[in-house]
């Protein structure tokens, strides 16, 4: 795809040139460069052991980063008015704040797991009415429950941190299965399930449909309102899975860590989208992008680089991709 | 699974034509179209009742006063929000500029002698940078909006922490009166953050709604190729948006840092949620759902007395949290479905 639009004469344009395929390829080559740097200074990066804590540490994000990607899907990549869920973050941390306090208390795991998965449902369902029958856009819609929803968290645990100390916890935080850290697994189910359903399904096409250009598939006969409106408690479903891999990330909950899972799901969601040949957000993508973004972090944690810079890294990675593909669009 | 109507079940679609469905409207229903633009007039008329009853010191003129002394930064970057969403923009790190703002006046006033006047231009200048940064990537590398202020708040943040040790806050006790009166002084009795945050009102509303150059920002931010056809240069007046919005919040870091004697960093981030809600509770009582200045006024005002009531009523603060947030997904839900109801419900 990308030589056919090589040939094709690029009007002369002021401003940066360059070879077409190099732009469209400029985040791919710089994690690639910044892999090999990390490798070469590092050695014990490419170790089993390192790869396999990447593949731990990134499950949370991975797993809320694919259902984001699903609601990006249904709604349309444009960020102010079309589809986001700036409030699955904090609806797993609401799963993890009741599932933690109601195990602390005494309860089993299952019915545990059964009241936080229902609450992080629920946000799913609010979401979904506020933008299909309230008429609220999906930004604005997601920004309000998400700040109801940290209230109701901090309400719930009173702010404080709850440390959990239960055998399935730990069982999922240490364990694995065949080699393979089970919180990794818990991400590689979410993920077949998700890409499975929208890149292999009827359902999932048309859900792609409506978010690609919501007038044509209106005009086609497909109801916007139902694509739509099942998105978003098709992400929550991905954020209670996520309930589970954080609470055994954290072994219970820790205050605000919605915060940095909001910034790394966007962070990943949309830098995946440069894997993708049209530059679109997929779940493939999203998927790819938690977890290079995690294995940079954890790389440059072994080159010991200042953790604080890490974040100007990340920003700076976030500008290149979206630029590089903003460029590539202009050159088309 | 019935076809819908194009024009109005989408919500994108919905503020264009919006306006051609207000002009058309039957006489019968303008009371019912009214009461959807002041439907959120009224909510915010009962909280203000329910307060009053339930404290008797909510409506007293001290309380009145501590509610917009202690909503004028708010209302300042939520200004500054409404001209970057105006122009058709969102901009994420308004806060860095707040933070780059306070941080960078208290520094020049310390470290390098600084008088507190030319701090003030200071701080103007680092909000002013953060502002042109976002406007480089948004209109020379053709970012989107949301993404390139993304990865400003990021690295914003990082530059924060790694001169901070990590986020460590930068106190100046010995500050300049001058400086230190722009938070805790009064001027014929009102607070002078109360009249700074007025001041500012008062420029963004005759910049933005009586001017042609607002004229132009809410065109371009209605329908970008429309007004770019019309001849109006979009990266003209995207580069004066968020140069002058970010310029904005600076003025809050200014208060902020004045106010506490010291800077906090990432202090600009907790005002960003509650901004863009202001910004967007305004837009929902416009007759086009545009951003306007006086509804994100009554938005912040809104946003406000609800957490000062809450306060007052004496409830437990992780519970007030959990109440505001609520409330605020009420009164958005309200205030749209309310204009919904009025010019007719999608099927």
């Amino acid at each position: 795809m990308t030589t056919a639009t090589t040939e094709r004469a690029v009007p002369a344009r002021p401003g940066i040139r360059l070879p077409h395929g190099l732009i469209a390829r400029a985040p791919l080559l710089v994690f690639a460069v910044l892999f090999v740097y990390i490798a070469v200074r590092a050695p014990e990066f490419l170790d089993g052991q390192s790869i396999f804590s990447i593949l731990r540490q990134s499950a949370p994000d991975a797993i809320l980063a694919c259902g984001l990607a699903v609601v990006v899907m249904a709604g349309g990549d444009d960020i102010v008015s079309g589809g986001i869920d700036l409030s699955l973050p904090a609806a797993a941390t609401l799963g993890v704040a009741i599932m933690a306090d109601r195990l602390v208390s005494g309860e089993s795991f299952p019915s545990a797991l059964a009241l936080a998965v229902a609450a992080v449902l629920v946000v799913g369902v609010v979401n979904s009415v506020l933008v299909v029958v309230v008429g609220l856009t999906p930004l604005l819609a997601t920004l309000a429950t998400s700040v109801a929803v940290v209230g109701i968290t901090k309400w719930t645990s009173a702010n404080r941190r709850i440390t959990v100390s239960d055998d399935t916890v730990a069982t999922i935080r240490d364990g694995s299965v065949f080699g393979i850290p089970v919180p990794a697994l818990f991400a590689f189910v979410v993920f077949v399930g998700f890409w499975f359903g929208i890149h292999r399904t009827r359902f999932g096409v048309r859900l792609q449909a409506v978010g690609g250009s919501r007038a044509a598939t209106e005009i086609s006969g497909l109801s916007v309102r139902r694509y739509l409106g099942t998105s978003f408690p098709l992400a929550g479903v991905a954020a209670a899975v996520a309930v589970v891999v954080l609470i055994a990330r954290g072994s219970g909950l820790s205050p605000g860590i919605e915060d940095q899972l909001l910034l790394d799901m966007v962070l990943a969601t949309f830098v995946g989208a440069a894997f993708s040949p049209r530059r679109v957000v997929t779940v493939p993508g999203a998927m790819l992008g938690a977890l290079l973004v995690k294995a940079l972090g954890s790389g440059f944690q072994l080159l010991s680089i200042d953790i604080f810079k890490v974040g100007m890294i990340k920003g700076f990675l976030i500008l290149l991709v979206v630029a590089s593909a903003a460029a590539e669009g202009r050159q088309r | 699974m019935t076809t819908e109507p194009v024009p109005t079940a989408t919500t994108d679609a919905a503020p264009a034509a919006g306006g051609a469905v207000h002009e058309s409207l039957p006489a019968r229903r303008s009371w019912l179209n009214a009461l959807s633009r002041f439907g959120f007039l009224l909510v915010f008329g009962a909280c203000v009742a329910v307060f009053g009853v339930l404290s008797s010191s909510f409506l007293q003129l001290g309380n009145l006063l501590n509610i917009l002394d202690g909503n004028a930064v708010l209302l300042i970057v939520a200004l500054g929000m409404t001209l970057v969403v105006a122009a058709g923009g969102i901009d994420l790190s308004i806060g860095v500029a707040l933070d780059f703002g306070g941080w960078l006046a208290i520094v020049g006033m310390m470290d390098y002698r600084l008088t507190w006047q030319s701090a003030l231009l200071v701080a103007l200048a680092a909000g002013s940078v953060v502002g042109a940064f976002n406007a480089f990537l948004v209109i020379r590398l053709g970012v989107s909006p949301f993404l390139a202020t993304l990865g400003t708040l990021f690295i914003g943040h990082s530059i924060e922490r790694i001169n901070t040790s990590g986020g460590g806050q930068v106190a100046y006790y010995d500050m300049p009166q001058g400086y230190q009166n722009l938070a805790t002084g009064h001027l014929l009795g009102i607070p002078v953050p109360v009249l700074i945050a007025a001041g500012v009102l008062v420029v963004y509303f005759v910049v933005l709604e009586r001017s042609v150059h607002g004229r132009r920002i809410h065109a371009l931010g209605l329908q970008p190729t429309a007004a770019e056809v019309a001849g109006v240069r979009r990266s003209r007046y995207l580069w004066f948006a968020f140069v002058f919005a970010s310029a904005t919040a600076a003025i809050g870091g200014i208060i902020l840092t004045a106010e506490l004697r010291q800077f906090t960093p990432l202090s600009g981030f907790t005002y960003l949620l509650d901004a863009i809600a202001a910004v967007f509770i305004g837009a929902s009582m416009h007759p086009r759902q545009r951003p306007n200045v006086v509804g994100t006024l009554v938005g912040v005002l809104f946003l406000g007395v609800v957490s000062n009531g809450l306060n007052l009523i004496g409830m437990d603060f992780n519970l007030r949290a959990a109440l505001e947030g609520i409330i605020l997904v009420a009164a958005l839900a309200l205030a749209v479905a309310q204009r919904r109801l009025a010019h007719g419900w999608p099927s």
